[in-house]
């Protein structure tokens, strides 16, 4: 059998850190955004969690939108030889909740996919008050979910990713 | 460094995005109900297993539709089919409801684009049941 995937180790390494890099940068925009779109600040203040809030929320949603794509395809991307590299042996070392996480990342990052466009749609819209609690309410889920499927890929990754 | 705050809140007036797309009352309603009926259909795609098509990335190879595992052709994978399958339908619901008059559309609760996914997550825990099973034997 003929696997197209059995590249080296570097190639998938080259990929996984790509991946890795866009999705912080993705956890980092959703969390400012969630963080002020909860919590707006009303008043100016030096602390650093008040600044961290203090951002130009609307200003992430592109960003935000086009980050989650680039992440999702690379992931669907490295995927594939997750499935055939990574997976098999965790089932053979009876790692069935890693296997088990991995499998719930995959569905919530689909469920995640799709509330893009109303998120988008939400944020481009900002000044219209009829949208600010669906946009507070799409928006803290979209967060909830990313910094889901990043731990459970960071956990899985330390079981068997990197140069596995 | 001081702290200059106006407009950074959800609620404070922001830029105008200009973009035509985002002015648009169509672009809104299949916008919102492309997201509300994503979850929906991708539960449905998982639970009926209405995969478009299936991979199997050992031997690279695609096939239509949902198609077992073979001998030699190592493990399938169904949700890139699943995926394609959700937003192919919710596109689609998307489109249709743009037709509808706005005296309809204006009734969607916003609520739902939310309220949705995160009623989806207990059907897609319970969807990989057979992995919690094995971890439970452990």
């Amino acid at each position: 059998m003929t696997s197209p995937i059995s590249t080296s180790n570097v190639f998938w390494t080259v990929w996984l850190f790509v991946h890795l890099i866009l999705a912080l940068g993705l956890l980092g925009a959703l969390t400012h955004q969630a963080m002020a779109a909860a919590f707006p600040v009303r008043q100016p203040a030096g602390g650093i969690v008040t600044r961290f809030r203090a951002v130009s929320a609307p200003g992430y949603a592109t960003a935000v939108c086009v980050l989650y794509v680039l992440v999702f395809l690379i992931g669907s991307f490295i995927y594939t030889s997750y499935r055939v590299n990574i997976r098999i042996p965790l089932e053979q070392g009876h790692y069935f909740k890693t296997g088990g996480f991995f499998d719930f990342k995959e569905h919530v990052s689909t469920l995640g996919l799709v509330l893009l466009p109303a998120y988008w749609y939400f944020w481009k819209n900002a000044q219209n008050p009829e949208y600010d609690n669906a946009r507070k309410g799409v928006t803290l889920v979209l967060a909830v979910m990313v910094w889901f499927l990043f731990i459970v890929g960071h956990v899985l990754n330390n079981t068997r990713g990197f140069g596995a | 460094m001081s702290t200059t705050v106006t407009a950074n809140s959800a609620t404070a007036p922001t830029t105008a995005t200009g973009s035509a797309l985002a002015a648009s009352s169509r672009f809104k309603v299949f916008a919102i109900t492309f997201s509300i009926a994503g979850p929906v259909v991708y539960c449905l795609s998982v639970y009926f297993n209405l995969a478009v098509f299936t991979y199997f990335p050992a031997i690279g190879r695609f096939a239509w539709g949902v198609e077992a595992v073979q001998s030699g052709t190592g493990p399938n994978m169904l949700w890139y089919g699943w995926d394609v399958t959700t937003i192919l339908v919710a596109g689609v619901l998307g489109l249709i409801a743009m037709m509808l008059p706005e005296r309809v559309t204006n009734k969607i609760p916003l609520f739902l684009v939310w309220l949705v996914p995160i009623l989806s997550i207990p059907y897609v825990v319970y969807a990989l049941m057979f992995w919690w099973r094995l971890a439970m034997r452990e």
